[in-house]
């Protein structure tokens, strides 16, 4: 059984007060997430992930195409007592604490009130702010509101969690302690869908991914596979290269740009058919101590300005 | 069926904010105006200090109550999805009517808890005020200061917050703030000039007119009908069956803007 | 239930049906019972000193205004139409102050209130008195309405029979600007020959062709017609007498006038209906809108 599957889902809705025209959200999007996957849902600010998220959850109703949750269908109260929802940029009531937001929203699934506080008091743990469990919700900033919203999607245990942007307002530490959250969860057999428009966070978790723009799906499968993020060229940082050796591997041909940083430190680019292996050792044996190597790849945010044009220039052509 | 437990969670909760949010305040107002207008007035004496008091009272019980329904009420529902706070809620296993009625409910006994408390207060000062006149003096006053046929005009004061709750989330489910506040406290005024449009075919030869009076009687809600504290303050006789018909009604009314609210609210997109 | 769940559609469809006629129902319970509880005047007054009503009404005054007016009519409608012998129109002057004091320009309320309160019973409480009160009070706001100083003469006329307050009155009302040329003469008449039929229909032949709005010129017609009926009826009344000098009986029917060729056809008066003649009286039809006929002072006299 597939643990997310939509079929055609389509939302389109009138913007406008005095003069109404049809905008389409989400247009014929079909995709199938897998149980136990980390599925990344990627795209541009306005691409439709939200639009899709809101539809999986019942916030919308779909124009068209239908939407299923682990086999049953999305507005069956029974499902939803086996998912988690993170919205994005969530609020939560100002007035309560950490601990009474999610004692509360536990005691929407039928907990007594015993369970109710042990399950509150772990997640709040598990997402860091276990310290400030007392504290009334309007004190919190966003990155403790952010994780007060992930410790809410997961109050039931849930066999889905779905996150939208799940990273934003944390800082780089709190980006990782989420990550590690993520696979956490995908190690109890949990499946996550999260959307994101951040590459590098997919490619850190996912081990598939749909990319949408303008509403529409324009790529899915897993990320390695996807052509258009396939490696470019390396860039390669070294300090203590000579010019004799630097010369060497220009006339090999072997890097095709060499910048100087400072003193006999230098950026060199090196192309895709290059071998970075090779390259490395060449230029280590001659007393080169490395810096860095990083691959380079078109970034999402290139490929959605390519996939947008690309749709803008179809649909006025 | 609609899920009791879980409206009575979301209800809890509501009262717990109007609580957090300092609501219940206006008790203090309350227990002021009503101690300083027994103060004041008793200096002053004419022997109708009982029923000024009562007056006053049941007033006070009536219009804070009307403040707090209107202005709470209109952002029971406007709040939550303005602040999207609805979001994270709705993906529980909570159904949207539930949410309604929960809303509904948790106001319904923020009011409630105030009602009975500054009735608890109003018969306090009547006690006290009692104490002070002779049997002699008393026997001009139109009805004991302890009349328990009081408690009737506050029944019927409860089931008017009720149906002004009613009314503005009802409101609140499709329009702003400011216009359902509008919409609440206009409805509320044309509803005490409700009983004016009962005999008006007798004043106007136009059928039509008479037949749009009529239907205006019979739709709009009519808030004169809960208003009984002048005859309870002069213990006049009230029509046997008036009060069981008049709660039977507000019920009736509160019933359909539920049911028109669920209605509604379920068939929202939150976008 | 979900958005397109057709069922729960119908089954809130007819909830809301089912709400609907519950409170219709409900409703008319409750306004039946409502007229049943005896305390009307505290509702409808709310307060009884026009003074303390104008400062609570803040800007709302003319709308108070309004609403007391369309009060005072239907007191008066109700009442009037109905069939308690001991109805009493006691909220009709309250009433009217009121809507005199929060709009004092209230022009109708004056006009319409006055003829209300003269009225006699059981068409009205019989307080010419009170409406006398009600005009001066607008001559005290508007001292230039010559139509007030006319309508407090009419009132003395009609329903006082006080001739010389009237001629008096009608006398101030022409000295007012913009007063017609008639009221003067209106006046010297009334002084001489107060009361006769020749003033009263000189009197309402003015209202028909000049009242302030229909419904006046109406009423003015059917006082007309009133004064026609009388003279109808006096002429009636010799002939019965007539037939009863000649056959030593009164006629027991309009038949018996008719064989005998005092009559052609049917007596009916103005407006159609047939006069009726008991015992050798003539009187006025059953439900003949011109009854009750106003009384006629020189008859008592002579």
């Amino acid at each position: 059984m597939d643990a997310i599957r939509t079929e055609d889902l389509t939302k389109h809705y009138r913007v406008g007060f005095w003069r109404p025209r049809p905008y389409i959200a989400l247009d014929r999007l079909s995709l199938t997430v897998r149980t136990g996957e980390v599925f990344g849902f990627l795209g541009p600010n306005g691409a439709g992930k939200t639009t899709t998220l809101k539809l999986l959850m019942q916030l919308m109703y779909p124009s068209s195409g239908r939407a299923e949750i682990l086999g049953r269908p999305v507005g069956d109260v029974e499902v939803r007592r086996r998912i988690g929802y993170l919205p994005e940029n969530p609020y939560f009531y100002d007035y309560l604490t950490a601990e009474e937001l999610l004692e509360y929203f536990a005691g929407l699934f039928g907990y007594p009130a015993a369970e109710r506080r042990r399950r509150a008091a772990s997640l709040l743990d598990t997402v860091g702010i276990g310290a400030e469990r007392r504290l009334q919700l309007r004190k919190f900033s966003k990155g403790m509101i952010q994780r007060v919203g992930i410790a809410q999607a997961l109050i039931n245990d849930p066999d889905v969690v779905f996150f939208d942007e799940p990273m934003s307002g944390l800082d780089p530490l709190g980006r990782r302690e989420i990550r590690q959250l993520i696979l956490q969860l995908r190690d109890r057999g949990c499946t996550v869908f999260f959307s994101s428009h951040v590459l590098a966070d997919a490619e850190a978790l996912c081990s598939r991914v749909a990319i949408v723009a303008a509403g529409r799906l324009v790529a899915s499968g897993q990320l390695s596979e996807l052509l258009a993020f396939q490696v470019r060229g390396w860039e390669l940082v070294m300090s203590g290269v000579t010019p004799d050796a630097l010369s060497q591997a220009r006339a090999d041909r072997e890097i095709v740009n060499a910048v100087p940083i400072d003193g006999q430190r230098f950026a060199m680019e090196l192309p895709a058919s290059a071998a970075p292996e090779r390259v490395l050792a060449t230029l280590t044996a001659s007393g080169a101590q490395l810096v860095s190597l990083t691959p380079i790849r078109e970034t999402l945010e290139d490929f959605f300005m390519r996939q947008v044009t690309g749709a803008q220039r179809s649909s006025n052509g | 069926m609609a899920d009791m437990r879980i409206i009575a969670h979301v209800a809890i909760n509501v009262f717990k904010e109007s609580v957090r949010d300092k609501v219940l305040y206006n008790l203090v107002a309350f227990a002021v105006i009503l101690m300083g207008a027994a103060y004041l007035i008793g200096q002053l004496t004419a022997g109708q200090d009982v029923k000024i008091i009562k007056d006053l009272g049941l007033a006070a019980i009536g219009t804070f109550g009307l403040l707090i329904a209107v202005f709470i009420g209109i952002g029971l529902v406007w709040k939550e999805v303005e602040r999207r706070s609805i979001y994270s809620l709705l993906s529980k296993p909570l159904g949207r009517r539930e949410f309604i009625l929960g809303k509904y409910a948790g106001l319904a006994l923020t009011l409630l808890v105030n009602v009975v408390v500054m009735t608890a207060a109003l018969y306090l000062v009547l006690g006290y005020m009692d104490a002070q006149f002779t049997e002699e003096q008393k026997s001009v006053w139109a009805a004991p200061a302890l009349d328990a046929g009081m408690l009737r005009a506050v029944a019927l004061i409860v089931v008017e917050l009720l149906l002004v709750t009613a009314i503005a989330l009802f409101f609140s489910t499709f329009s702003s703030p400011f216009l359902s506040a509008a919409l609440t406290f206009g409805l509320w005024v044309i509803g005490h000039f409700n009983a004016d449009l009962r005999n008006f075919e007798n004043i106007v030869e136009s059928p039509v007119a008479a037949g749009l009076a009529r239907a205006l009687y019979y739709l709009l809600p009519n808030f004169a009908a809960f208003d009984i504290k002048s005859q309870v303050v002069y213990a006049l006789p009230i029509a046997p069956g008036y009060l069981a018909v008049t709660v039977a009604y507000g019920l009736a009314y509160i019933a359909l803007l539920l049911t028109g609210s669920v209605l509604v609210f379920t068939r929202r997109d939150f976008k | 239930m979900t958005r397109s769940d057709p069922r729960g559609a119908w089954m809130s469809g007819a909830l809301v049906v089912a709400l609907m006629a519950a409170i219709v129902s409900l409703q008319h319970t409750q306004g039946r019972l409502e007229a049943a509880t005896p305390d009307t005047a505290e509702n409808l007054l709310y307060v009884r000193s026009p003074a303390a009503m104008s400062r609570m009404a803040l800007s709302y005054d003319a709308v108070l205004a309004d609403l007391y007016w369309i009060r005072a009519v239907q007191h008066y409608g109700g009442t009037r139409l109905s069939t308690d012998p001991n109805k009493q129109y006691d909220l009709l002057y309250p009433l009217l102050d009121l809507t005199t004091s929060l709009d004092p320009r209230f022009n109708v309320a004056y006009y319409f209130g006055s003829t209300f309160l003269a009225e006699a019973p059981p068409d009205g409480p019989g307080r010419p008195d009170l409406a006398i009160v009600l005009l001066e009070k607008g001559l005290r706001v508007q001292p230039d309405k010559w139509e007030f100083a006319q309508w407090i003469g009419f009132v003395h006329y009609w329903w006082r029979h006080d001739y010389a307050q009237a001629a008096e009155w009608f006398q101030r009302a022409g000295d007012l600007p913009g007063a017609p040329f008639w009221l003067a003469q209106l006046a010297a008449t009334t002084l001489a020959e107060g009361g006769n039929r020749q003033s009263s229909r000189l009197l309402w032949q003015e209202v028909a062709r000049t009242g302030v709005n229909e419904a006046f010129r109406n009423e003015a017609v059917r006082r007309l017609q009133q004064l026609d009926a009388m003279d109808q009826i006096d002429q009636l009344f010799q002939i019965v007498g007539a037939f009863q000098q000649r056959y030593g009986a009164v006629p027991r029917s309009w038949d018996d006038l008719g064989r005998a060729g005092y009559l052609r056809s049917l007596p009916v008066d103005p407006t159609g209906v047939p006069y009726r003649l008991e015992a050798g009286s003539v009187a006025l039809g059953e439900g003949s809108r011109l009854s009750p006929l106003p009384r006629e002072p020189q008859r008592l006299i002579q």
